[in-house]
């Protein structure tokens, strides 16, 4: 029960991390970016390359693990930030004040893009996390009632708890986080009282796509593989959890994200694993059919 | 008057393009159809390349009926609706027999066009039995069938390794839940079947279904899929240390799986055919691929020998008539580089075609060699 639970909690906390870049764009611009999938799997892409990059290098760093993963989590991160700040520059800014369906249909396309240019670029085939690196995290699995936790699994659950906490930190304490939601509540207003709305928007992409990037790291590392595909599938799920908590709202994507990741885990373990699509998606109806706001959506029943 | 116009811009390039087909030369067209894009692009090639090996060969000597030999070859992107229409096409360019499909799932819809045809049809790599079963009078395979295959697992988990309780996974592909229904239906009452599951063909996160395989405790785990999905498979089953047996199909028999799973493949059981390396009939089609294309696929062999029965049964025959082409390949016993080629009544390979095989430091090994 406990080795579910924690696989859950895992699968959970990179949903969530994924989900808060959806609801942060969707509260702010009020669209959804599809393409932000193909930043999660960029970012695995990116960390594996840096790793590759260091290890060529080689010299004193290859011999400390955790320093070259730390590094090539930065490299990743900042990599895939100006992936999304370029997206919104290229795909969306021109669209701003067009129909949503224009917007839309261009952030799909810029999916459809990103995941072909990685597939020519990379390779159709399976890209391998250095096993080397991940050797001390997972080689000395805690025993906790039964069930392994590896150093590597703590760390992914600890980064996430942290990074979402400081994000929601970030966005109800600071100067910028304030305008980050006047921005929100109105964009011409917020204009008027002398905010850049063009910079808070751009931000929102740069943090939402370091966020996925993280994310798509940690997994790469935890699951040892990564394809040009995989930001698909976990781009719908991490959608989905950003509804299921009620979208536009931050703390609402993480309790998506973490639901949706026990309810798939337990699912797997105690059902059946051929159902694993299924579980999410009915949870999602039952939700949207009982509070159709979502989880903690009344901000944005208010708004509307 | 422009409407007019028009009509006749479209008039003019019709005659044009029936002209073009209308030339009559003396040739003889046999067809290839595989996945030549998409993800399976380097199947489907592997495919191309030994049939037209085969046919350069032909015609190299004179050609067949007197006729020279021209490759029809067409792409069904390793899809079911896709093949079907590239069988259409086929049909309708008069070809006089088919090496292909790869995907038993292109086969099969594909299959009934070249029966309905009357278009003698030879595939190098569809395993699924329903391909044979059907009994179709044109309808051939020069590779196993996942009823083999399984079979051949299942003893040897049995026999070999002494299973007695056995974990199944699978991809829920044509394939992969074939070869692991077959797998399971030949253990029969020998070994218990402790869990049994299946995930979508993209998944890459296994931890969850791991845990869950663990807690029944398996002495094996088999799994019906291809080596994208063992690869990460196995590592992570081996972090969360399940220590059970690996075994899966010839689905997972490439360097890819290798380079993925790294030391974690090591002592991986796998079903596959011989290795043509160790087959002495097969040296010379070995020299002749190298050379021209490079390494060869783990199908080129059976394309080369597909398109190779197929002109020799037409050359004994005399004829290009598909009901004559199909009884003369079911009767001949053919010298292929593979060895000695006979068909059943089904039109199946009469001989065992399986191995086993065993991953042995970072390599594929036969398990005899061992």
């Amino acid at each position: 029960m406990l080795q579910h639970l924690v696989n859950g909690l895992i699968q959970g906390g990179i949903y969530a991390l994924i989900a808060l870049g959806y609801t942060m764009v969707y509260g702010i611009l009020g669209m959804i970016n599809f393409a932000h999938g193909e930043i999660y799997m960029i970012g695995a892409y990116l960390g594996i390359i840096s790793l590759a990059v260091l290890t060529a290098i080689g010299g004193p760093i290859s011999g400390l693990p955790i320093l070259c993963l730390f590094i090539a989590l930065i490299i990743s991160v900042v990599f895939a930030a100006g992936y999304g700040f370029s997206i919104e520059r290229v795909a969306y800014r021109r669209l701003r004040h067009a129909p949503v369906l224009s917007a839309l249909i261009s952030a799909i396309g810029m999916s459809t893009f990103l995941q072909n240019y990685i597939m020519v670029a990379q390779g159709k085939e399976n890209k391998a996390f250095p096993a080397f690196f991940k050797e001390p995290l997972i080689s000395h699995p805690y025993l906790v009632g039964g069930a392994r936790i590896s150093l590597l699994e703590i760390v992914i659950i600890a980064s996430c708890v942290l990074i979402m906490l400081g994000l929601h930190l970030f966005i109800s304490r600071t100067r910028i986080g304030r305008a980050m939601r006047a921005t929100a509540q109105d964009k011409k207003m917020a204009a008027l009282v002398g905010i850049d709305i063009n910079r808070i928007i751009s931000l929102t992409f740069i943090i939402g796509s370091a966020l996925a990037a993280a994310g798509g790291v940690m997994v790469s590392m935890y699951i040892s593989t990564t394809r040009f595909d995989v930001g698909y599938m976990t781009g719908i799920k991490a959608f989905t959890a950003a509804v299921l908590g009620g979208i536009g709202n931050i703390p609402g994507a993480m309790l998506g994200g973490f639901l949706l990741g026990v309810v798939e885990t337990l699912g797997i373990a105690y059902i059946s694993p051929d159902y694993k699509e299924v579980y999410a998606f009915v949870i999602l109806m039952l939700v949207l059919i009982v509070r159709p706001t979502g989880l903690l959506g009344e901000r944005l029943a208010e708004k509307a | 008057m422009k409407n007019k116009l028009s009509l006749w811009i479209v008039v003019v390039i019709g005659l044009l393009v029936s002209m073009g087909c209308g030339a009559k030369v003396d040739v003889i067209k046999l067809g290839i159809a595989g996945p030549l894009t998409g993800d399976q692009a380097k199947m489907g090639t592997d495919v191309l390349n030994g049939a037209t090996l085969a046919v350069a060969e032909w015609n190299a000597k004179g050609g067949v009926l007197g006729k020279t030999i021209i490759i029809v070859a067409r792409d069904d992107m390793a899809q079911e609706q896709q093949a079907q229409s590239v069988a259409k096409e086929l049909a309708g360019e008069g070809v006089i027999g088919v090496v292909g499909h790869f995907n038993s799932g292109c086969t099969i819809p594909a299959s009934v066009v070249y029966h309905d045809s009357n278009i003698p049809m030879i595939t190098p790599s569809s395993t699924n039995p329903y391909v044979t079963d059907r009994n179709f009078a044109n309808i051939f395979r020069v590779c196993g069938r996942d009823d083999q295959q399984g079979k051949v697992a299942a003893d040897f988990a049995v026999n070999t390794l002494k299973t007695k309780r056995v974990a199944i996974l699978h991809d829920k592909t044509q394939y992969g839940q074939g070869l692991a229904d077959e797998f399971k239906k030949a253990l029969g009452a020998n070994a218990e079947t402790v869990y049994y599951g299946g995930f979508p063909k993209e998944e890459l996160n296994f931890k969850p279904i791991i845990s869950a395989v663990k807690e029944t405790n398996p002495d094996l785990w088999f799994f019906g899929g291809i080596y994208n999905q063992a690869g990460p498979m196995v590592v992570q089953a081996r972090e969360a240390g399940l220590t059970a047996v690996f075994m899966s199909g010839d689905g997972v028999i490439d360097p890819v799986f290798l380079k993925v799973a790294g030391a974690s493949a090591e002592g991986s059981y796998l079903t596959f055919s011989r290795d043509p390396k160790d087959v002495p009939t097969a040296q010379a089609f070995l020299d002749k691929y190298h050379k021209q294309y490079g390494e060869h696929g783990p199908y080129s062999i059976y394309a080369y020998d597909a398109a190779n029965i197929i002109l020799s049964a037409i050359q004994a025959a005399g004829t290009t008539d598909g009901t004559k082409v199909s009884e003369q390949i079911r009767k001949t016993v053919y010298d292929g580089s593979i060895g000695k080629v006979q068909f059943d009544a089904k039109g199946d390979l009469a001989s065992s075609y399986y191995i086993i095989w065993v991953v042995k430091d970072g390599k594929f090994v036969p398990y005899e060699n061992k």
